[in-house]
């Protein structure tokens, strides 16, 4: 059955067993990887993905289940099951959202290129073969180059509700990453570059070899620093990454169950007046773009942090409904997971420093370049203490590449300690823009 | 799953593609998973996942494609656009399936489509009064259960037709405490390859006990002084520093592009004398354990390194062929998704001659890693990151107050030969390893041990 056939199948199904209250939500995904080594196509991955995800809302309750399988057979199962689940549950107060009214276009939001279709196996195999080749000139240092992949992927997503909510929507893009190890003596080090856009430029998803190969060079030879307290850059590849780690205690529901730092502060001042952060889910071209949440509640811009003050939380369905309140319209929910809240795409104010200049504002500071993992940052208590990579810096001048080195403290209080903000965002495909940021208390381990 | 005709029609078709080999997986997998937070129950969600993967390799190159349909006619018409890059002539040609026996080592005793959901839901309502029985500090608690059974079949063009199916249970607990300095977690996520069983026999008590006690030492925790320093991991899931440090670097996938530090050193001492490391697909009902890998070959047990030498890596087919080693039924893949490729099993440092009480008093000033959360590493240069999420300062060979905001950093080939003591008390934790092929279930262990120095991050 096609997707919007198995949608209404669904739907009609419910119909007959008197469920006034049903969602179904189908995801479809396209798409074709190469991966190159040795200047040969190493690996070739071709796929399309389907899954179909029901929701039942039975007297406040709510049962959910999946299938990947769209015949007659299997979605009367996945109704069934769902209806089952949802009898076991607790009641938690969730309605179905009325369909949402004068929804505009999906077209509008710039998502989908039809042209990027068009882009051949053979195109993306020799933009692979030019990334290697170019790379491997960069440099002699380069070892091997164990990442290297182009891609090109599509995706869509479909909800329908037994309350007449239709809405589709569908996204593509394309990417090149590649990964280089690199050696000087004893010193190894990893480069790593990618581009993601959706308007295919071939000579810049071609050009980020050599890019790859400096990241790499850059820090070969990197020492620890002695245990100190100096000013801390992220740049505008890490600022978003760290935002993203404790941004859940933005979530009401995070806040509801006692699990959100923020909890009984909104109107308070959380951060420094160069703070700024809301979600706009209507960027033309922005990965998190949307009309609708997967609940079907339009979509609205929302003021998170005014100038340090703390405005909002994210709501979806369920936790408005807890506060007597409607929905923010940031429900998010894959076809076979639960309903969770999400932003669209997170924007925090760019300051007015170039990266350059940012750099040169501390006598000393530490310009980190590379977050290792997650796991040192606690999004609860929002504790940071994670391993960086990057640059000691004297006047704005890279003195000495830097690694082995942790840098610790609290997000909560670093809100209130961002000296300075960058002028840029990341330029490739997002959700998350947070320019560069300069910090102060971090504690540096070395 | 598919008819055997059409199976053998997929794997001739992709040889007469100018294939040398051909593979079919298909997978037919039901999930289950409730959730409890907050004192309710807060999701039930369950599912089919179905899919059939196909895996042309043209010497060490390989095409793969997936897709939930199993018409035939699609299934060679992505059969064809895979090759469509290598079209050659067709040189081999297909053996015939023999439908070879598993033997199931892994046996279940209760069935889980046995056992009502109510009783699923009484389990994590009695963990969640139990977790907060521990006291007012304990301000919230989720616990969930996950299950799965993945049933697959794996046929190739050599001949190889095997069909298995593999039932996980697993049960997750999260405790939270808030003692007025902002709050900590603790966890526990015991899991094993088996029936419903698990439930009945795992020890909710001690489950509650050690989540909540965590969370309660910890939120009443100061920060470490960060700086480098001697390190005592604790047992069990501590081991995930090896899984990550040395484990991944083992794997054939990293071997064969040169990516790792281990690279052409079988045969050399690359750890202390003290040190043996095993991967174990064999331990029965293990979290990590496997019949048969997703390549359809018998699981291992692999001995990696033996009083400090390298024996064997990890490897997968293309892995094995590449670098020029033995199979190891290591191969794995999260799910008809991905093509499958070397990884770990139950992984875990052999237990040494020493006791935790000796390691401990033999620390003049250092960190007790009780237990450690997740980290990750970077395979190419072994640089890792773990985060401690119970740890205690060790103060003139006793262990003192606790300390929050740990984070172990360095690089897993220069930590190896630092591993100088090893205790007795070698366990086994559940843990979910991601990597090119997916999330897939393993296991990670280790005895208590001492790594004589090692930057700990802290403030």
């Amino acid at each position: 059955m096609q997707p919007e056939a198995a949608i209404e199948h669904v739907l009609g199904l419910a119909r007959q067993s008197g469920l006034a209250e049903v969602d179904v939500l189908v995801e479809r995904g396209e798409s074709l990887g190469l991966k190159i080594r040795d200047a040969k196509v190493e690996k070739v991955d071709q796929s399309t993905s389907l899954g179909l995800g029901v929701r039942v809302l039975l007297d406040g309750r709510t049962g959910l289940a999946y299938t990947e399988r769209l015949e007659a057979s299997a979605l009367r199962r996945v109704l069934d099951e769902a209806l089952e689940n949802a009898e076991l549950q607790d009641q938690l107060e969730v309605n179905l959202p009325d369909p949402a009214r004068d929804v505009p276009a999906a077209e509008i939001l710039q998502l989908y290129n039809p042209e990027l279709e068009q882009l051949s196996f053979e195109e993306l195999a020799e933009v692979g073969l030019e990334i290697e080749a170019t790379a491997k000139q960069t440099d002699q240092r380069v070892v091997t180059l164990p990442y290297l992949g182009v891609s090109r992927e599509s995706g869509e997503w479909i909800l329908g509700t037994s309350k007449g909510t239709h809405y589709r929507q569908r996204a593509n893009s394309a990417t090149t990453y590649c990964g280089a190890l690199l050696q000087k003596g004893e010193s190894r080090k990893t480069g790593f570059w990618f581009w993601q856009m959706r308007d295919w430029n071939r000579a810049e998803a071609a050009a980020i070899g050599p890019k790859a190969v400096k990241e790499g060079t850059s820090l070969l030879g990197a020492k620890s620093i002695q245990n100190c307290k100096m000013p801390v850059i992220l740049d505008e590849y890490c600022a978003p990454q760290l935002l993203g780690m404790f941004f859940r205690a933005f979530h009401a529901d995070a806040a509801q169950k006692g699990t959100s730092r923020l909890a009984g502060r909104l109107g308070e001042k959380i951060a420094g007046e160069n703070v700024t952060l809301y979600d706009d889910p209507h960027i033309p071209g922005a990965r998190g773009s949307s009309h609708l949440d997967s609940e079907g509640v339009l979509t609205q811009k929302l003021s998170l942090v005014n100038q340090g003050v703390f405005e909002n939380f994210l709501y979806h369905v369920e936790s408005a409904s807890k506060e007597q309140r409607t929905s923010t319209g940031h429900a998010r929910r894959s076809y076979n997971s639960g309903i969770g809240t999400g932003s669209h795409n997170l924007v925090m104010e760019k300051g007015s420093y170039s990266l350059e200049e940012l750099c040169q504002q501390p006598e000393r500071a530490l310009l980190v370049t590379s977050l290792e993992g997650a796991a040192g940052c606690n999004s609860i208590s929002g504790d940071i203490s994670i391993g960086v990579q990057g640059f000691l810096l004297e006047k704005g001048e890279r003195v000495q590449p830097v690694d082995s080195i942790t840098i610790a403290g609290n997000f909560f209080d670093l809100l209130g300690q961002i000296q300075g903000l960058g002028n840029c965002y990341q330029p490739y495909l997002s959700k998350v823009f947070v320019p560069p940021m300069l910090l102060d208390g971090l504690a540096i381990s070395g | 799953m598919l008819a055997d005709q059409t199976i053998a029609k997929v794997l001739e078709h992709g040889l007469r593609q100018g294939a040398d080999f051909a593979e079919v997986f298909i997978e037919d997998s039901v999930s289950r998973s409730l959730d409890l937070l907050d004192r309710k129950i807060d999701q039930i969600n369950s599912g089919n996942s179905y899919g059939i993967g196909i895996r042309l390799l043209f010497g060490h190159e390989s095409c793969y494609g997936y897709s939930s349909d199993p018409d035939p006619a699609g299934l060679l018409q992505l059969t064809e656009n895979l090759a469509r890059s290598k079209r050659g002539e067709g040189r081999v040609t297909p053996k015939d399936l023999r439908r070879a026996p598993v033997n199931d080592q892994h046996q279940i005793r209760l069935s889980p489509e046995k056992v009502g959901k109510t009783d699923r839901v009484e389990l994590l309502r009695r963990l969640d009064q139990l977790t907060r029985s521990h006291g007012e500090a304990i301000r919230q608690v989720s616990a969930s259960i996950v299950e799965k059974k993945r049933s697959m079949l794996i046929a190739n063009s050599e001949g190889l037709f095997r069909e298995d199916s593999r039932q996980y249970m697993r049960v997750r607990l999260s405790a939270i405490a808030d003692t007025g300095d902002g709050p900590q977690g603790g966890a526990e996520s015991p899991g094993v390859l088996g029936g419903y069983e698990f439930l009945e026999e795992v020890d909710l008590e001690k489950l509650a006990r050690e989540a909540a006690e965590t969370a309660l030492r910890m939120a009443g925790a100061g920060y470490i002084d960060g700086g480098v320093m001697p390190v005592v991991m604790g047992n069990g899931f501590g081991g995930v520093i090896f899984h990550e440090a040395c484990g991944h670097p083992l794997e054939t996938e990293a071997i064969r592009k040169n990516a790792s530090p281990f690279t052409g050193k079988l045969g050399q001492s690359i750890a202390s004398p003290v040190l043996t490391a095993v991967d174990d697909g064999t331990i029965v009902n293990a979290w990590g354990s496997l019949n048969i890998d997703d390549e359809g070959n018998e699981a291992q047990r692999t001995v990696l390194i033996k009083d400090g030498v390298l024996q064997q890596y990890l490897s997968d087919r293309v892995g094995a062929a590449q670098v020029g080693v033995p199979q190891t039924g290591s191969s794995r893949r999260e799910s008809y998704k991905y093509a499958p490729v070397s990884r770990m099993r139950n992984t875990y440092i052999d237990k040494g001659p020493d006791k935790i009480e000796d390691i401990i008093r033999s620390v003049d000033h250092g960190l007790y890693a009780k237990k450690l959360g997740g980290g990750s590493v970077d395979p190419g240069t072994g640089e890792f990151n773990f985060a401690v999420q119970e740890g205690y300062i060790i103060r003139k060979g006793k262990v003192a107050e606790p300390v929050r905001g740990a984070t172990l950093i360095g690089k897993g080939y220069e930590v190896l030969p630092k591993i100088s003591m090893i205790a007795d008390d070698l366990e086994l934790a559940a843990g979910i390893c991601g990597a090119s092929s997916g999330m897939v279930p393993t296991t990670v262990g280790q005895p208590t041990l001492k790594i004589d120095s090692i930057l700990v991050g802290g403030r």
